[in-house]
């Protein structure tokens, strides 16, 4: 155990490392710079150039990155370009709101997915099953854009659910109470467009572990006994196959990043893949690099959730000589 | 009903005498779809790249066999449209004057048979006034190339990796199998940025189906190298693998004539996966600016202009790009479901 | 296999069932939302993006320009309907006799949100803050005529004289764009050389004190402002206050997100103009009486398509035809400007002769030269200058070689991008190959920098109507001239006589002497041409109904530049 713990601690490192010096790269190696901004809104060409001197753009590419390397050793994050201020207070509050919708996500994804994915599989209900594999496959096949527009489109028109932001206007003068629903409600068309497509690919894969293990002879034994459905579902088709589920969890976390930002964008949650996003598309790179290096953490901290729940689910799958 | 062992076990007799209709949906859909791709100056009803001013956002013109008045034709025919509010892009079929299709007509499939009239847009125009149609069709050749190229690049790269680091085992594998955890592991998107950003602004449309081929397959094989190679790492350990190698015979012929026909099944499956999954990518890349430009009209390139809340209400046509992929998707589903069912 | 036949009646069921349910979405009727009996929902106003800091003298952008209209007050205002100044914190001032020293009455009796009391000493601080060196403020090139500041005197705990360095034409309009800063609050961090760092976007909103009609009581970073209004406001007299209580900026950062916020009611204010694209659905809500349109007129900024005519250019002069003035006429004459503003601004935009649109109705000059659509005049003209279809493929080349322009645009501005595929669109028609290629605003910018371009559609805002505040486009020295920027000294001879035009234009004080000379300028640049106007959209905003009382004009922001006049509709 102790051995996979350190593995995964140097992964996690290396992941923290490769991720934010891939934004430094970003943000370096394309044209243009932060001081693009000032251009355009008046600062004179003696100014921008005052600009670059002052925040250390007119040294050399591999200097910049050297001092930042150097800085970022030393858990020293540095301060944006844009806002003058901390990269780690900036990425730490939009950080954990990103951190939210997708725990919301993947709670709702497993809510839904896997009922479906063990109903779907069992065989006892084929019909219900082709509907089910029809929406997750229609899910899978839309881009999480489309997902999260065509959802805003329905929250707009049915005004369910408001289409946009974190919390209402005014929110600041309401009860903690009322400001968690208000913030529940807010979640609900970013959680969706997240969280289905999520929930389908969970499907399909507990579909088809359920599917194998449905036909495995102690599912079919169980079965031929007239065991109850629920308590059959849970005890021949859950533990047995959920661990190749499970394994699935770890990758979820690379999809919840990528469709994240799709979402944040449409929806303007205040998460952190709207922030690298524009930290990247205005070239600010400390604070493209912290939010690089706060993903990739939570990237590895989560796959490392991920297989620890395999393994305690099914020994079998723990690695040789890891205990 | 009967229970599930029973159905199987007469599924399996009954699936080797007669074709499901659900794989020859399938194919066929992917028939039709791979037919589109590769004729497209045929098939499309205009140039990909002109813009008709008087056509902005046009709504699709479907073909008829019924007209106004109840009537039958034996022949198809259009009404051609009329641009009534440009602002409000509201336009109205000329019903008086039905345009009849001929198959041939001018070099292309179908066409109306006067070529001088208004043109036919079926599936509608875009913000520029370019045929719908003509860019879906023009596209899927860029998006299913992209994918069926990546997702082939994938296997052969993922089986190689998979195949050696499962018969070597030890450092190789051990190797092998964090390279894949990696990239498994990391985001999509970012990585390509800073690919991007190393390249110059400008490339041309077939640097762009190379590059987003590699990056495709780089990001594909991981999967497949894991499954081959627990596969084989697995069968090596099998009584005939074990005789083989006492018998004399030399790793390579082990691994391709003994360990890697095991490893088919998987891949089947894999196939299934990668290819959507590739369309997808393809896609979001291009929305996000990394793939295709504008001028070379991918699905994804589609979908990007597509992505508004205004298109969602105002001018649901143009999202026939995710329509084709989600069609695409569900056709290689049901193409291969017989496949996953036995197993 | 029965099971998959079975599977696929159901597959394509739920398939329908989706598409049912999108349908019946779609053909729903509008949610109604019960009107509450006293609305006590703050006023709901987008932002595209947060500001960078809360100290408008360190942040050169949208977002903080927005933030500081609420916060802070000015001297004077630059009113954007009538694009003319009125008084604000200061009420009345005089010119005198040398043309250059203006003595300004402060308004008396005018605190800060915090109680403090508005004097002079404040003036005299904020333009300190401005033209300090250690700041290096991103506005301070407003607020410099010819390379120097404006000398500041306090005659009087409420009298301030201000000297210019020279007569200046645009007179006190510049200083529309400076906020009057605290000086209790902020000059021990002048002292210490730290205003640049002062007042970011973490400070806490009791720290912050201003003369706006708002006050900032929360920041959510990255999804809202709260504001509330100021009680002690007074910047326009004991008279103006904000007739709204609660105020919330929300950051939206896409536009057609706007849109739909504004027709769920989530959204009460737009953050600027409607796309053509929506504006059918926002005036079919108008007709209902759920949201109130508004009609600005052209804008006052056309996006411009212009050409390379730098100097130090690598490629060789036969490969760029278009350093000759010919060239640039055909290609105005080739494109089709009226079809341009049908597809771009679905018909709701009007042709423009040159660098000024109507919409500027102070400095428009007509009875330019015109260069109608013409293809067969544009054909000519290309053949003229060495561009013709010498061997019969439809296709212009260059004696011979393949011939392409490489047009450069920012991607991500869905104008632009459509104006730059159909300009390639109608170029094309006449044989002329143009390559579209939209690259982020940074890169963009750096290769207008480098001058590593062919051709690039783009747009500069200005938030003046007065051309004398940009004259970093119109003189040859200018960093903004940008078809050639930074001339040593003057490249053709009628830029040097635009040069020596605006000179004296921006020397004079009176109107019409100065609206004389600018129409010259414009004359020569339209026979010039260095760069290609087209079209100037027609601006169109909108509001929910529950707000009224604003004056909305075209320079940004369009609403919210003045929202001491805000209120709340009453129901009736």
């Amino acid at each position: 155990m102790w051995r996979f713990l350190v593995a995964r601690a140097s992964l996690l490192v290396v992941l923290v490392l490769a991720a934010s010096s891939a934004m430094v790269a970003v943000t370096s190696l394309a044209p243009g710079d932060v001081t693009t901004e000032s251009a355009m809104f008046g600062a004179t060409t003696a100014q921008v150039a005052r600009e670059r001197a002052r925040l250390g753009l007119d040294r050399p590419a591999l200097e910049r990155y050297g001092l930042w390397l150097g800085r970022t050793l030393r858990l020293d994050f540095g301060t944006s370009f844009r806002y003058g201020q901390p990269v780690a207070s900036l990425v730490a509050a939009r950080a954990g709101h990103s951190a939210l919708l997708a725990g919301v996500a993947l709670i709702c994804a497993v809510a839904i997915g896997l009922p479906a994915g063990l109903l779907s599989g069992s065989g006892r209900f084929p019909r219900t099953a082709g509907v089910v594999a029809g929406v997750s496959l229609v899910l899978l096949s839309l881009p999480p854009l489309l997902v999260a527009l065509l959802l805003t489109f329905v929250a707009a028109r049915t005004g369910w659910a408001p289409t946009s932001g974190m919390q209402s206007a005014g929110a600041d003068a309401w009860g903690t109470g009322a400001r968690i629903l208000d913030v529940a409600w807010h979640l609900v068309v970013p959680v969706l467009a997240l969280g289905l497509p999520l929930a389908a690919s969970f499907e399909r894969v507990q579909q088809a572990a359920a599917a194998d293990g449905a036909g495995a002879r102690h599912a079919l034994a169980a079965r031929a006994r007239g065991v109850g459905l629920a308590r059959w579902l849970w005890r021949a088709l859950w533990r047995p196959t959920a661990s190749p589920v499970v394994s699935v969890f770890g990758l979820a976390a690379g999809t919840l990043l990528s469709g994240a930002l799709a979402v944040e964008l449409v929806t303007a949650w205040p998460g952190l893949g709207r922030l690298m996003f524009e930290a990247l598309a205005t070239r600010d790179t400390p604070l493209a690099a912290g939010c690089g290096a706060a993903a990739a953490a939570f990237l590895a901290i989560w796959t490392t959730l991920g297989d620890l729940a395999a393994w305690w689910l099914d020994p079998r799958l723990r690695p040789e000589g890891g205990r | 009903m009967t229970p599930p062992g029973e159905a199987l076990a007469a599924g399996r007799g009954r699936g080797r005498r007669r074709v499901p209709i659900a794989v020859a949906v399938g194919l066929g859909v992917l028939s039709i779809v791979a037919l589109v791709a590769v004729a497209a100056p045929v098939v499309a009803t205009n140039d990909p790249s002109t813009q008709f001013a008087d056509r902005v956002l046009a709504p699709p013109m479907p073909p008829r066999f019924v007209d106004a008045a109840g009537g039958w034709h034996l022949r198809p025919f259009v009404y051609p449209q009329r641009l009534v509010d440009r602002l409000e892009q509201r336009y109205v079929e000329d019903t008086s004057r039905p345009v009849p299709l001929g198959l041939f007509v001018g070099g292309a499939l179908v066409a109306p048979v006067d070529p001088a009239a208004e043109p036919w847009l079926p599936l509608g125009a875009d913000r520029l006034g370019r045929d719908g149609w003509a860019r879906l069709a023009f596209g899927a050749r860029r998006s299913l190339g992209v994918a069926f190229t990546a997702s082939a690049g994938a296997i052969a790269l993922g089986l190689l990796v998979g195949l050696v680091a499962g018969y070597a085992g030890g450092a190789v594998d051990a190797l092998a199998m964090r390279a894949a955890e990696l990239v498994l592991v990391l985001p999509v998107l970012y990585v390509v940025l800073a690919a991007r950003a190393a390249l110059p602004d400008t490339l041309p449309a077939s640097t762009v189906f190379a590059l987003t081929t590699t990056v495709l397959t780089l990001l594909g094989w991981p999967m497949v190298a894991r499954g081959v190679r627990a596969i084989v790492a697995r069968e090596a350990l099998a009584e005939f693998a074990v005789a083989a190698r006492a018998m004399g015979a030399s790793p390579l012929r082990i691994v391709w004539r003994h360990l890697a026909p095991a490893t088919i099944g998987f891949l089947r499956t894999q196939a299934l996966q990668l290819v959507p999954a590739a369309i997808l990518a393809e896609t979001t890349l291009s929305f996000a600016g990394l793939g295709f430009s504008p001028n070379a009209p991918s699905w994804g390139t589609l979908l990007h202009d597509a992505a508004d809340i205004a298109v969602v209400v105002d001018a649901p046509w143009l999202l026939a790009a995710a329509g084709a992929v989600v069609a695409v998707v569900l056709a290689i589903n049901l193409a291969t479901l017989e496949a996953v069912h036995r197993r | 296999m029965r099971s998959s036949r079975r599977a696929l009646v159901p597959a394509f069921a739920a398939l329908l069932i989706a598409s049912a349910g999108f349908v019946v979405a779609c053909g729903g009727s509008q949610p109604s939302t019960p009107a509450p009996a006293v609305d006590r929902r703050p006023v709901v106003a987008a932002l595209r993006a947060e500001p960078r800091s809360f100290n408008r003298l360190a942040a050169p952008d949208r977002g903080s320009l927005v933030v500081s209209l609420l916060l802070n007050a000015r001297l004077v205002e630059l009113n954007h309907k009538t694009h003319e100044i009125e008084p604000a914190l200061a009420t009345k001032w005089s010119l005198a006799a040398d043309g250059k020293t203006y003595t300004l009455d402060l308004r008396p009796g005018v605190t800060f949100s915090d109680g403090a009391p508005f004097t002079a000493d404040d003036v005299v601080f904020t333009f300190a803050a401005v033209y300090d060196p250690k700041v290096d403020s991103p506005i301070a090139s407003a607020l410099t005529i010819g390379g120097k500041p404006i000398a500041v005197r306090k005659t009087g705990d409420h009298q301030v004289v201000l000297t210019f360095p020279t007569p200046y034409g645009p007179g006190l309009r510049i200083l529309d764009s400076l906020p009057i800063l605290p000086a209790h609050k902020l000059k021990d961090a002048l002292a210490k050389g730290e205003f640049a760092k002062a007042w970011t976007t973490a400070t806490p909103p009791a720290e912050l004190a201003g003369l706006g009609p708002f006050v900032l009581t929360g920041y959510a970073a990255g999804d809202r402002l709260e504001l509330a209004r100021n009680p002690r406001y007074g910047a326009r007299g004991p008279d103006v206050h904000p007739g709204v209580e609660r105020l919330t900026l929300r950051i939206v950062p896409k536009q057609d997100a706007e849109r739909v916020a504004l027709e769920a009611g989530e959204l009460d204010l737009l953050n600027s103009e409607l796309r053509p694209d929506d504006l059918k659905a926002v005036r079919t809500l108008a007709s209902a009486g759920k949201v109130k349109t508004y009609d600005l007129g052209p804008a006052i900024d056309a996006e411009m398509l212009w050409f390379n005519l730098r100097a130090d250019q690598k490629k060789p002069a036969a490969a760029r035809p278009w350093t000759d003035v010919r060239f640039r006429r055909a290609v105005l004459q080739a494109i089709d400007r009226q079809a341009f503003v049908d597809t771009v601004y679905l018909g709701a935009g009007t042709p423009v002769d040159g660098p000024i649109t109507p919409g500027n109705k102070a400095w428009h000059a007509s009875g330019l030269p015109q260069y109608p659509f013409d293809v067969a005049k544009a054909k000519a003209l290309f053949a003229e200058v060495g561009v013709a279809d010498t061997n019969g493929d439809g296709v212009l080349d260059v004696k011979g070689k393949p011939f392409a322009i490489e047009l450069l645009t920012q991607r991500g501005h869905a104008g632009r991008e459509r104006g730059s595929q159909v300009i390639a669109g109608q170029l094309k028609k006449a044989g002329l190959t143009v390559d579209v290629v939209a690259l982020e605003l940074p890169a963009l910018v750096e290769r207008i920098n480098k001058g590593t371009y062919d051709a690039i559609y783009y747009g500069i805002s200005s938030g003046d109507t007065d051309p004398s505040v940009n004259l970093d486009y119109w003189l040859s020295t200018g960093s903004f001239h940008v078809w050639n920027p930074a001339q040593a000294k003057p490249a053709t001879p009628w830029e040097a006589e635009i040069d020596r035009l605006m000179q004296e234009l921006t020397g004079l004080t009176d109107a019409s002497a100065r609206q004389a000379r600018f129409a010259k300028v414009q004359e020569i640049f339209v026979t010039n041409l260095p760069a290609i106007f087209l079209a100037a959209p027609n601006l169109t905003t909108a509001t929910s109904a529950r707000v009224e009382g604003l004056e909305p004009g075209p320079l940004y922001p369009y609403l919210l530049w003045r929202a001491d006049t805000m209120r709340l509709a009453q129901p009736h």
